[in-house]
């Protein structure tokens, strides 16, 4: 027992050797995040003739580490918007923040206008690209999904730079190799989309999110699903992948030793 | 009454005891539409009288029943301007309470809160009372609620677990009045028509914890037209909100009656009083008219 | 009393465990930074001003590396006009880059054109629109908008006027420009076939007295047909450049758009 009451509660030098001080960057620039640290990895999007489907496994990992395995990563605003987060997932959480005190806020006017898809979207855009512009990013690529001021379906992206485009098919991270191409297989332009059905657009959801764990080592079989139409949002957080077939993978050649 | 001087200030109490500036106060409540609120057993209604003060002013605007927090509701009677500053404190509250504890305000705290904000108004001379008598309606969830931006599930078991037939949360309702004086209440009402309105609240036993939201909206609809006064107000339109858990028709946030529901409750309405009184209904058979 | 408060008697050294020498700061020593604010989403953007009419054009592909993120994001913009759609507008913006500061570019000249007009009565010319243009960029001279900026319209004249921009708001009036990630591909052709650089007058002579071929403006459809030869051949040369082209045209009419495809490999 130490008697020096300064002591209590703190590491002893003489067993852990002096306090490493160095992350108290009190002298110096101010350090703003320079990478994120928790992460979510892809959000898969497509749009269909009533609506869109947009779909994130349950998954935050740290580095390689798969650390929290059911982590929600599509959030609801409003009962019309979807927003599906990959990148860091403290910096979700502040956006999930924000999110809700604009929700309250909105809801003070009480004047029948509510923010959809479209608009929130262009909110998150831009605080993103405000914090970008202060060199204090907010780590994330989102999927913002919905309908528009016509009702009709909503798909657009933004990530950390502020960088915002929309397509009838969308996915951030390694879904942007490997699912982005699968989706716009079925879905290749605008026009397409009135031709796909709701049922059609899960299916093929469903089976890039197999495709995905598959691949994607930093992924898991445990997603969340939302279908957003004007009638509202149908979100199912606690989804499993089914059917796996993993025989594909005796069929792989070429990598490392094993080369024929 | 005869002039002492004491009811000068706020902060002077009369030799009798009373501080006359916060009686004055109530004065100025007992002027102002009626405005109700019902606890019922699946939400909060709550329903103002909104009397209609010029032809210039458009229907349905100028809102007077106003929200706080997703489930939490306000209304007043008295100086609208100062129910407006009221509600103003009442969302600085509840959004500073999310900002520290990170869920939702509970209703009992908020009222809490805002009866000893109001109180404040009683103590100094440098300030007057709130000329408004307040009906907070909340519904804290019932269900174990995430904090703000959380991602998980949380403990499924063990300690800090759940307990699945642990049930918290429901209705919320209390009346605040211009000395900081609140009490939570079954059914609460204030202004012009409160006596008659009270009248009608103790009717429906609210006690008994039987009457549902969608009967409380009926009732309220009613006892606003029961409690209107047409010898002294012309015309009044009805301004009606509630509050229902999670499984009701609001998902626990606070939310204007659909127009629908609300002209149902006031034809009900207008016909319970004609069936009331047969002799003098012409006058009120066609009184709203939108 | 110094000695009591020290950790230890026997191995005291470093930092004790008084309050007051508690570590707060690190030493010295500055990390680098690893966030880079910036990035390049592809695509191209050209710009001719012909006799009465000017047209701007880029194609629709945004890229992220190799990734495409989009097939259709406009990179050309009415500005000013009546509404948010731009009707009734007069001058028009083409901007490449890095598209989230060339969003917001856009956005900016646009307020302030609107607003010219509410506070004087009459809309903006596109000579001091152009200026106006320039000192928005020159302001972010230490953090720049990473675009290349082609600004069009019709000057006081009603003939075709182009200008192009450095990221930091250096700027020409040009017959024409192209700009982004085909541009050296694009430009030279368009010194050929608008300013009819190395052309001459057959049979005019040897050297010295060769004979420039003499400059004509350009008819509206030739125009046209050049700016879409200048893509198809971009689309063959340059993975970044592709998808669609989107081309506004302004005549003394107004704005036109015209969109057509382009190959998608």
């Amino acid at each position: 027992m130490n008697h020096f009451p300064q002591a209590w509660g703190r590491p002893r030098d003489d067993i852990y050797g002096h306090y490493d001080a160095s992350f108290l960057q009190s002298s110096g620039p101010n350090q703003h995040t320079q990478s994120p640290v928790v992460t979510g990895t892809s959000v898969i999007a497509v749009k269909f003739k009533d609506g869109v489907v947009v779909a994130a496994d349950n998954l935050a990992s740290y580095g390689s580490l798969a650390r929290f395995t059911d982590v929600k990563r599509l959030r609801t605003f409003n009962d019309t918007t979807v927003i599906g987060f990959g990148g860091d997932v403290s910096d979700m959480q502040y956006l999930d923040r924000v999110l809700s005190s604009l929700d309250i806020k909105e809801s003070y006017a009480n004047d029948g206008h509510h923010l959809n898809a479209k608009n929130l979207h262009t909110y998150l855009a831009k605080v993103l690209y405000k914090r970008r512009s202060d060199f204090n990013p907010l780590w994330n690529q989102l999927l913002v999904a919905g309908t528009d001021d016509d009702g009709k379906p909503f798909l657009s992206s933004a990530d950390l730079l502020g960088t915002t485009f929309s397509a009838p098919t969308l996915a951030t991270g390694f879904g942007a190799h490997l699912a982005q191409p699968l989706l716009r297989r079925i879905v290749p332009d605008e026009a397409a989309v009135g031709g796909i059905t709701q049922e059609a657009a899960v299916a093929a959801v469903k089976e890039c999110m197999k495709v995905l764990f598959y691949r994607d080592a930093r992924s898991l079989d445990k997603y969340s699903i939302a279908v957003v139409t004007n009638e509202g949002i149908d979100l199912k957080e606690d989804e499993k992948l089914e059917a796996q077939s993993w025989a594909f993978a005796e069929g792989i050649r070429g990598y490392g030793t094993q080369v024929s | 009454m005869v002039r002492t001087g004491y009811d000068l200030s706020n902060s002077v109490f009369s030799p009798d005891g009373r501080n006359f500036q916060v009686e004055y106060a109530t004065k100025a409540v007992e002027n102002g539409g009626t405005a109700i609120g019902i606890r019922c057993k699946d939400g909060v209604v709550l329903a103002v009288e909104k009397i209609i003060t010029s032809k210039l002013l458009k229907p349905g605007t100028n809102k007077r029943i106003a929200t706080v927090d997703k489930h939490v509701g306000v209304v007043s009677s008295g100086l609208v301007p100062d129910g407006r500053h009221f509600v103003s404190r009442a969302r600085d509250e509840a959004s500073s309470w999310r900002r520290f504890i990170k869920s939702p305000i509970p209703t009992s705290i908020i009222a809490s809160r805002l009866g000893s904000y109001v109180q404040m108004y009683t103590l100094y001379s440098s300030v007057r009372p709130f000329g408004v008598t307040t009906i907070i309606g909340g519904w804290d969830s019932e269900e174990e609620l995430p904090v703000d931006g959380q991602v998980g599930s949380g403990p499924k078991m063990g300690a800090g677990g759940k307990d699945e037939s642990l049930r918290s949360g429901g209705p919320g309702l209390y009346m605040i009045e211009p000395s900081g004086l609140y009490w939570g209440y079954y059914g609460a009402a204030t202004g012009k028509g409160r006596q008659v309105a009270k009248g009608e609240l103790e009717k429906l036993n609210l006690q008994n914890g039987t009457l549902s939201l969608l009967e409380g909206v009926k009732e309220a609809a009613r006892i606003i037209y029961v409690a209107h006064d047409d010898s002294k107000d012309k015309d009044f339109e009805l301004e009606m909100t509630w509050i229902s858990g999670k499984d009701g028709p609001t998902k626990g946030r606070h939310e204007e009656v659909p127009a629908k529901l609300r002209e149902e409750a006031e034809k009900a309405a207008k016909k319970a009083l004609e069936g009331e009184d047969e002799e003098d209904d012409s006058s009120k058979g066609d009184k709203m008219e939108e | 009393m110094a000695a009591l408060f020290g950790q230890d008697a026997l191995t005291d050294n470093g930092p004790g465990y008084a309050f007051s020498q508690a570590p707060s700061s690190a030493a010295g020593g500055i990390r680098e930074r690893s966030f880079y604010p910036y990035t390049d989403n592809g695509g191209s953007t050209l710009g001719i001003a012909g006799e009465d009419f000017t047209i701007l054009a880029g194609d629709t592909r945004s890229t992220s590396g190799y990734n495409i993120n989009t097939r259709y994001a406009p990179k050309v913009f009415k500005i000013g006009g009546d509404d948010s759609e731009g009707t009734n507008a007069t001058i028009i913006l083409s901007v490449v880059g890095f598209a989230a500061d060339g969003q917001i570019l856009k956005e900016r000249l646009d307020t302030i054109v609107k607003m010219y007009r509410y506070q004087h009565g009459k809309p903006m010319s596109v000579k001091a629109c152009a200026q106006r243009l320039s000192t928005i960029l020159y302001g972010k001279r230490f953090f720049p908008y990473y675009v290349h900026a082609i600004l069009g319209g019709l000057d006081e004249e009603g003939k075709g006027a182009l200008y192009s921009y450095d990221p930091v708001g250096s700027y020409e009036r040009e017959q024409c420009r192209a700009g982004g990630a085909a541009a050296s591909l694009i430009m030279p052709f368009l010194d050929n076939q608008v300013n009819f650089k190395n052309q001459y007058v057959p049979e005019s002579g040897e050297g010295h007295a060769l004979q420039e071929r003499p400059r004509v403006p350009l008819k509206r459809k030739e125009t046209e047909e050049l700016v879409r030869d200048a893509f198809t051949s971009a689309v063959e040369r340059h993975i970044e450049v592709g998808d669609g082209l989107q081309m506004l045209v302004v005549t003394k009419d107004g704005v036109e758009e015209i969109y057509s495809p382009l190959k998608r490999d």
